[in-house]
């Protein structure tokens, strides 16, 4: 038993504590608190961050004579610290008001702190994972657990629930046919295996492999084609949480990716492989579809109307950001990549929970049916504010310093179009932000929000930690380098070479102290002439504001919130017509085929390793 | 109309006692100054004579070389040039334009119809005389004057601004109560503005003795309030 | 220590030089404006009137703290960006933060900008800045473009380097003349990224009132045209700095900052406006073209 069981056997019994006392009314408490000690427990492994060494879990399985082993390394220890980090958040927001509210209107709040608790069980489990086998089970763990979640509130939230499974099992499918392709070609489900087998591999496995196993677990990521469960998906389920499936669930697709096809398989073969009649390597090739993983979700999330899905539709895109990141194979690109994975999670955890307290005092995430609340919750306003200059990737949030190093990467390595790409997914992150704050909290007032206030502490607190981290993380991104160092080490690439304030290099360096330091200053400048360069200013009503000499009054909204970018969408408006329903309807059809042609494959190929996934997936459901 | 006329009262000056400190000196007679130089009108073009102001304007005699450029919205101007008649429909908007523009400012009347009424005397939709519902701190007489008339009226206006005597904005705040018995006096009782000139007075230190009186009192009893919304936890 | 303290100096006086120079840019576009409409134009200390006046307005108003805060973000944003930007002599943290962070850094205060706008409730104001972001998105895919391009000829991002090695070579380094394509779609996206005519798109006072300003006044406004000194000036300067081998003198950074600056001056006071849609169109189409283009050439 060591402290890697101890950290597993703790989250198995906060899932099973909560499970089993969800009706009680203190569960939401007794919940966060065991997700705290389940942190402490991972920052006693915090060894693993620095740089430390594998450590290998004292249980081992043996399944129809095939050994199931787990361990921990610095990558799946920077992974947990995220999950367990985005529970807590979440949990500690739902515990206290919150819960009382939901349960007014009908939820269940311990089953919401059950499914969150089990899902970061599952995602250890996952993360833990030491072999393929081990990892598929971890994989359906967390396929399913998820789904307990995001089926939580019912209603619409169930059929988007469905959609995602269809896709999950479509996904686990393409991962089963890996695997199994993997068991024929060496024998063993072993990583030590896998990665030594490797190497003989002959380009058609190569690129077989990697593309099932990218689809697979893409489809956890929102990857583009496999991106369109999810926006509704996570913005259905409740509040708190969205907050911790938009943080951090899609990364399990990312994690799994890394494992197999980043370490195990090597993706510097890839860029061996020439795609034939284009000018493409298979790199080249993921790296677009990150590239329009980025571009496609972002801008679709520019024209929705309701906070939640313009969030989650940005989650969709940042994947990209991370996926490029990593593609691009280089210490500063990889270390974007994951460095990006952190940021992203406290921004998408903030601007949740911001929403969510939002949609508690007003009963809508509807952005054309909000307004000026910044006069009444300043503090949620501000943790908005932070978590979308973080996602945006300006400066002097976390969110920049991920994205400088992607940007400086795709220099370096002169791939000018992708860095067009990239940014365009930022600009368009930008618009989308920015109508987000403005239509929720700047402009005017409605009249039936007169009279609301700030949210209760027990949900601010959680949110103003996040957003402090968000500043924090920024201001000195080499606390968060430091784990994404070890990170890149475990998984095989050069580890950045970094400094407390960003990175240092000889042809362009990056120093967010002196930086945040100079805005600041700048700001300081800035508020000393505004304050001590004029008179008093006098604070006016609302009413009281230029109209064409028209007299104003409060029964006429005016605030400009519909069609927010009208200018722009006149130009590009007429793109987005029926190209997802075009892509949702071709996907499908290839999912069908590809299973039909897995199928095909099992029954005559190796009726042997078929009957043994079956059997495997029949003990995982005894089991789970 | 029960008030006395208010046209030619001047400003209660309230002695701008010169301070010791002769920095503070020079710095207000270089705020002043800066002031002159430095006009944005909003030309608020009601009746006929805004067309003598492109002219003024344009290449012909440009006013920028005086520092006077146009500006569009009442928040970013100091001089309101009100270019000739003023109906009563157009006077509520000339008003709220005014109480809408940051003090220090100025009102211009441009053309005889502003002074008196013109040749719309004997209108019942036109307001007469524009200095009993806004001060006016100078009237360019003509129908219509041309542009030489209104630069000379403008330079005039910049000489008394550098020396601190153009205050007449301060005669709306002072005498509030008699521009608003006035307005109310055509407008009804219900007469109200968006703005807050009775709260602005008292930030600023511009009351008068009256600032407030009885016309104010109906303007209590009909305002729909106007407290700035307060950012709260 | 001695290093951080001269960084500190540098840091300080650097958006003092900027903001003087600033205000002369200003100076120096109402005049040529003044000029080609065969005006006198304003004197010489025009701008620095318009702000001591605005500065000392008697009555102010706000709309809210967000108001008073985006003001003060639209200015400090510029003088902290003013650090990144080497002039003769003084290098500030340039070499601590370089192109890219310059690029996003300039946001800061155009996202201050657009929070206090928004906070002024006034529908005008909100679609000036919708027009400015979507104005915005379409100059900067061009503006991007270029930098990669500069960024990848160099192989730096470090303005200083970049500035060296111009100097070092002479004119036959410069950046325009080792990619012209690229400087002259670098300075079609300067220009766009001014909000002069043509593409002043989110001022358009006879529509929009103004946008952003409309409810700016007093020190607002000030701030306001304190941000535009600080705007004139980066856009130049950094173009000096890509494209004309930055100054070797103060004589010559003042030349090339002014002679840059005067070109889309000049071009801006003979055209109209366009629509936003037409913008987008025109801005995506030739420049980013040209942009491109460039790009193929320096890949080579
Ligand atoms: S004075 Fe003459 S020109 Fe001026 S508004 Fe009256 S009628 Fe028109």
């Amino acid at each position: 038993m060591n402290q890697l069981d101890t950290l597993l056997l703790i989250s198995l019994i906060t899932a099973l504590i909560s499970g089993l006392g969800r009706r009680h009314q203190l569960i939401g408490w007794a919940t966060a608190i065991l997700l705290t000690v389940q942190f402490l427990a991972l920052l006693s492994i915090s060894s693993l961050g620095y740089g430390g060494t594998v450590i290998e879990s004292a249980v081992n399985l043996t399944i129809l004579g095939q050994p199931l082993s787990w361990r921990f390394d610095g990558l799946s220890w920077f992974f947990a610290l995220i999950t367990i980090g985005a529970a807590m958040a979440s949990s500690f927001f739902a515990a206290g008001i919150w819960a009382k509210k939901y349960k007014k209107h009908g939820g269940n709040p311990g089953l919401l702190q059950f499914a969150m608790s089990l899902n970061v069980f599952t995602m250890l489990v996952l993360l833990a994972s030491g072999d393929l086998l081990s990892l598929f089970i971890g994989w359906e763990l967390v396929s399913w657990a998820s789904l307990l979640l995001m089926v939580l509130a019912g209603g619409i939230a169930t059929q988007w629930g469905l959609r995602y499974i269809v896709y999950a099992t479509a996904g686990a499918m393409s991962i089963l046919a890996g695997i199994g392709i993997i068991y024929h070609l060496t024998g063993s489900f072993a990583y030590a295996d896998l990665a030594a087998a490797a190497s003989t591999f002959s380009t058609t496995h190569v690129v077989v492999l990697s593309l099932l196993f990218i689809a697979g677990f893409g489809v956890k990521m929102g990857l583009l084609p496999f991106h369109l469960w999810q926006a509704g998906a996570y913005a259905e389920t409740p509040g708190p949480g969205s907050a911790f499936l938009g943080a951090i669930s899609s990364r399990m697709g990312l994690y799994a990716m890394l494992i197999v096809v980043f370490q195990l398989i090597g993706l510097g073969k890839m860029i061996a492989v020439e795609i034939p009649f284009t000018f493409l390597s298979l790199r080249d090739l993921l790296m677009w579809v990150a590239a329009f993983t980025i571009i496609f979700p972002t801008y679709t999330a520019l024209r929705q109307n309701d906070a939640r899905y313009l969030l989650a539709w940005h989650g969709i895109g940042q994947g990209g950001y991370m996926m490029m990141g990593l593609l691009l194979l280089d210490p500063v690109g990889s270390a974007g990549g994951l460095l990006h994975v952190f940021n992203y999670a406290t921004n998408q955890a903030a601007l949740f929970l911001a929403i969510t307290a939002v949609v508690y005092r007003t009963h809508t995430a509807d952005l054309n049916r909000l307004g000026g609340l910044v006069n009444r919750m300043p503090l949620t306003f501000l943790v908005l504010l932070v978590g979308i200059i973080g996602l945006a990737g300006i400066p002097p949030m976390n969110g920049f310093v991920s994205k400088w190093l992607i940007y400086r990467s795709l220099i370096i390595e002169g791939m000018p179009l992708l860095f067009v790409a990239t940014v365009i997914g930022t600009l368009g992150t930008i618009l989308s932000v920015y109508k987000l704050i403005h239509n929720t909290f700047l402009g005017q007032l409605r009249l039936e929000h007169e009279h609301i206030r700030e949210v209760p502490w027990s949900m601010l607190a959680p949110m103003l930690v996040v957003a402090t981290i968000i500043f924090i993380t920024g201001f000195m991104p080499g606390l968060v380098l430091d784990w994404v160092a070890s990170a890149q080490a475990a998984l095989g690439f050069t580890p950045l070479a970094y400094t407390l304030g960003g990175v240092e290099t000889a042809r362009g360096s990056l120093d967010m102290i002196w930086l945040c330091g100079v805005l600041f200053g700048g700001f300081g400048v800035g508020a000393l002439l505004f304050y001590g360069g004029g008179n008093k200013a006098k604070r006016v009503h609302q009413l009281d504001n230029y109209a064409g000499g028209h007299f104003l009054t409060a029964d006429t909204r005016y605030h400009y919130s519909n069609n927010f970018y009208a200018g722009l969408m006149h130009h590009i408006g007429g793109w987005y017509r029926g190209t997802f329903k075009w892509l949702e309807s071709s996907l499908i059809s290839i999912v069908s085929l590809l299973s039909g042609l897995t199928q095909i494959l099992f029954h005559s190929y190796h009726p042997a390793l078929f009957l043994l996934i079956t059997a495997t997936l029949s003990l995982y459901f005894f089991i789970g | 109309m029960s008030n006395t006329d208010l046209s030619n009262i001047e400003v209660n000056q309230k002695p701008v006692a010169k301070r010791s400190n002769p920095f503070a000196n020079v710095f207000n007679e270089l705020v002043s100054f800066c002031r002159s130089r430095s006009m944005f009108m909003l030309h608020y073009c009601t009746g006929c004579g805004a067309i003598e102001l492109p002219p003024a304007m344009t290449s012909r005699f440009d006013m920028e070389r005086l520092g006077i450029q146009p500006m569009v919205t009442p928040r970013q101007a100091d001089i309101l040039l009100i270019t000739g008649y003023v109906s009563i429909k157009t006077l509520k908007r000339v008003i709220l334009t005014y109480e809408q523009m940051g003090a220090p400012k100025y009102v211009i009347g441009i053309c005889s119809c502003t002074v008196n009424g013109g040749m719309y005397w004997q209108s019942y939709a036109t307001a007469k005389k524009l200095d009993e519902y806004i001060p006016v701190d100078l009237y360019i007489a003509g129908c219509m004057p041309r542009p030489e008339a209104v630069i000379e009226g403008l330079q005039q206006l910049m000489a008394k601004i550098k020396t601190d005597e153009a205050n007449s904005w301060k005669k709306y705040y002072e005498h509030y109560d008699y521009y608003l018995g006035n307005q109310q006096h055509l407008f009804g009782n219900n007469w109200q503005t968006p703005t807050d000139i009775i709260g602005e007075a008292k930030t600023y230190q511009l009351e008068g003795p009256n600032t407030l009186g009885e016309h104010t009192k109906i303007l209590e009893s009909v305002q729909r309030p106007l407290e700035p919304l307060e950012m709260k936890l | 220590m001695q290093v951080t303290l001269l960084t500190i100096m540098e840091v300080i006086l650097m958006p003092i030089v900027a903001f003087i120079i600033g205000l002369f840019m200003v100076l120096m576009m109402r005049k040529l404006a003044a000029r080609l409409q065969r005006r006198v134009g304003p004197p010489l200390f025009q701008p620095l009137f318009d702000i001591v006046k605005l500065y000392g307005k008697q009555t102010q108003i706000s709309h809210g703290m967000i108001h008073d805060i985006g003001i003060i973000m639209a200015v400090g944003g510029y003088v902290a960006a003013e650090a990144l930007l080497p002039v003769p002599g003084m290098d500030g943290i340039a070499a601590k933060g370089g192109l890219i962070t310059l690029a996003y850094l300039t946001m800061v205060p155009s996202l201050g900008l657009a929070l206090g706008v928004g906070q002024c409730a006034n529908p005008n104001g909100s679609i000036g800045i919708s027009r400015a972001l979507t104005s915005m998105l379409a100059y900067d895919i061009p503006f991007i473009i270029v930098i990669f391009g500069v960024a990848y000829q160099f192989s730096s991002t470090n303005l200083v380097d970049i500035i060296a090695t111009q100097q070092a070579g002479g004119f036959s380094t410069w950046g325009i003349s080792e990619m012209p394509v690229l400087a002259v779609a670098g300075l079609f996206a300067m220009h766009a990224s001014l909000g002069k005519q043509p593409f002043e798109i989110y001022i358009a006072p006879a529509e929009i009132a103004t946008g952003p300003m409309v409810e700016m006044g007093g020190k607002f406004l000030g701030g306001l045209f304190v941000m535009q000194s600080f705007q004139l000036y980066t856009a130049s300067v950094l173009y000096v700095s890509l494209f004309l081998g930055g100054g070797e003198n103060w004589i010559t950074f003042l030349l090339k900052s002014f002679g840059v600056l005067a070109i889309p001056v000049v071009i801006a006071y003979l055209f109209p406006r366009y629509r936003t849609d037409d913008l987008v169109r025109l801005v995506w189409k030739w420049p980013v073209m040209l942009a491109l283009i460039g790009i193929a050439f320096v890949m080579n």
